[in-house]
């Protein structure tokens, strides 16, 4: 496989093939890497420079207040900003464990032999796909406290109804609401494990006497652990940057319960106009997610120095 | 024996069957009540008990386009969606082909490329407003285009650059040394061969940007509003018409249904940036 690359070739030909190389992937990547560097970078390190300034949209001539690091001290003192971390972490946390739970149940049962197994299979992906501002909007009608039909449906089953939206279960709302549409994610992936498993160790492993259960935890779990890192890795990522859903059910709301990282980084900017304190925030929110995703990130990079042919 | 076993499997397989029935029915429960909300009357979805068996009515649809204009929001969205798609792919396929064959190494790039990718939207909405704003491109096409094309363009070069891996080396050094330049490899050759998954990639970055929400908040008012800023109109309007947003929501969410489903084969490798397949 790897022959064309070992079979050693004379000097001149691989310096001229060197050259091409160079220019190529310039012109290649260029345009791309262009957009990114002028679109992305840009505004980050523009962002950097007002995150030391104390510019305030409502106070004229505060763009040329340098402050130094004062907006990182202030917000690192701040409560509302722990709270936002807070309510990051545990909307994360507890949300990614019950998608997770919840997927290797759902991938399991849909790798059972039934009739009609890959239309489930497809049906069950839909909330995945669904635009996330449509799925606020609409879990806002279901979680309605009087007229909401989740309240109406535990009411014939014998229950009070929930105030859904309330100080004390709206951070619980809002995850069910992300276990809903983000469990589909986990189940693809880990059918997709589960497919990739090899049938002859389990039937082997049957004839040696091992039960479902031991097949399920000696076997089955351990082959799927790379593919349920990998989804978490994923999840936890969006979870991290989840704006939409959360924005259109609750606006963060009541109160500050449900305001994660990204609704707290967009409130400071484009309610209080604070332009220093959000880009601080923008700051420290990227350092965070960039520490969380680093072992992601090292994974899929030496993932794709490796997997050549 | 044979055939009591037979049977024994055909049963197990029915009552699995019925199961997922039961299953799937009260998963999709939340979508499904979507979808009949918005061919019910407004005064049904509200009414107390919730009417779940109604006469269908297209009176959301006609309120939509009548009175809300929704039709606006659509085409803003379908411009802004297939101007970006087409725009992602013409920049990043080869951008992927020459950091999957030409370049070996190209780490740094591929280390920017992931960095960009995970970057929270929210990180740069601030500064991308204001230089926005500084050029004179707020409520315009142009920068909702510019801002999602550049926002896709890390993960369309990643997940192309993983199709363009499968294509074996051999061929690109074969037609190298039979006197093709780069261009020709990457448009005669190695384009046809990995047309499936740049459609794949193509149909992703179209759900991602129909689907985007923030930028469109931060970079809009009135004249290019994407479909998803409009369900926030809903939100912060008096006395929810809510035929109207189960209309909304259907036409909005049944284009990426689709294109998921035809696209079902490239979702574990799309989905996860090409590490799982």
């Amino acid at each position: 496989m790897t022959i064309s690359q070992t079979v050693p070739r004379d000097g001149i030909a691989v310096r001229r093939h060197r050259r091409i190389r160079i220019s190529t992937v310039v012109w290649f990547t260029l345009p791309a890497a262009a957009i990114m560097a002028l679109v992305l970078g840009v505004p980050l390190v523009y962002s950097f420079y007002y995150s030391l300034t104390g510019w305030s949209l409502v106070v004229p001539g505060s763009d040329q207040d340098f402050i130094g690091l004062l907006n990182y001290t202030d917000i690192l003192r701040s409560s509302e900003f722990w709270a936002s971390i807070r309510v990051t972490l545990i909307y994360a946390v507890v949300a990614v464990s019950l998608e997770c739970a919840l997927g290797i149940l759902f991938a399991v049962l849909l790798n059972l032999e039934f009739f009609g197994r890959g239309l489930f299979r497809s049906l069950m992906l839909i909330p995945m796909v669904i635009t996330p501002a449509v799925v606020g909007i609409f879990w806002k009608l279901l979680y309605e406290q009087d007229s909401g039909v989740f309240n109406y449906l535990l009411g014939t089953l014998g229950f009070e109804p929930v105030p859904w939206l309330s100080l004390t279960v709206a951070l619980a709302s809002v995850i069910i609401m992300d276990v809903w549409q983000s469990t589909p994610f986990f189940t693809l992936i880990i059918l997709a494990g589960l497919q990739s498993l090899d049938r002859d160790t389990v039937s082997a492993a049957q004839a040696d006497g091992a039960n479902a259960l031991q097949v399920f935890r000696y076997l089955t779990l351990p082959h799927l652990v790379p593919y349920i890192m990998i989804a978490a890795a994923f999840r936890i990522i969006g979870v991290m940057a989840d704006f939409d859903k959360i924005f259109l059910l609750t606006l963060g709301g009541p109160g500050n319960v449900t305001t994660t990282l990204s609704v707290y980084a967009y409130n400071t900017g484009f309610k209080v106009f604070d332009i220093g304190r959000t880009t601080a925030i923008s700051w420290i929110y990227v350092v965070f997610v960039l520490a969380i995703s680093a072992p992601l990130i090292w994974r899929l990079f030496r993932g794709a120095s490796v997997n050549r042919h | 024996m044979a055939t009591s076993s037979k049977t024994n499997r055909t049963t197990r397989k029915l009552l699995w069957t019925l199961f997922w029935c039961v299953l799937a029915f009260i998963y999709l429960f939340p979508y499904t009540w979507m979808v009949l909300t918005g061919f019910r009357h407004g005064v049904d979805t509200i009414s107390m008990p919730p009417r779940f068996i109604f006469e269908p009515t297209l009176a959301g649809f006609k309120h939509l386009f009548e009175v809300t204009g929704f039709q606006k929001y659509i085409i803003n969205s379908a411009v802004v969606t297939i101007v970006s798609v087409v725009l992602v792919i013409g920049v990043s396929a080869p951008a992927a082909y020459a950091l999957a064959h030409v370049s070996r190494r190209g780490g740094a790039l591929l280390v920017a490329i992931l960095i960009a990718r995970i970057i929270p939207a929210i990180a740069i909405g601030v500064p991308v407003y204001l230089i926005a704003t500084r050029l004179h491109q707020l409520d315009t096409y142009q920068a909702l285009v510019v801002i999602n094309v550049a926002v896709n363009i890390p993960f369309a070069i990643w997940l192309m650059r993983s199709f363009f891996m499968e294509v074996h080396p051999t061929l690109r050094e074969a037609a190298i040394s039979d006197g093709c330049s780069e261009w020709q490899v990457f448009t005669k050759i190695m384009l046809p061969l990995v047309l499936g998954g740049m459609l794949a990639t193509a149909v992703f970055v179209f759900i991602g940007v129909w689907n985007e929400f923030l930028f469109a908040l931060i970079l809009t008012t009135s004249v290019s509003p994407t479909a998803p800023l409009a369900m926030l109109g809903f939100r912060t309007q008096y006395g929810v018409q809510w035929d109207a947003v189960g209309a909304a929501a259907f036409l909005v969410s049944t284009p990426v249904i689709v294109f998921a489903f035809i696209m079902q084969r490239y979702l574990v490798q799309g989905m996860t940036m090409g590490s799982v397949k």
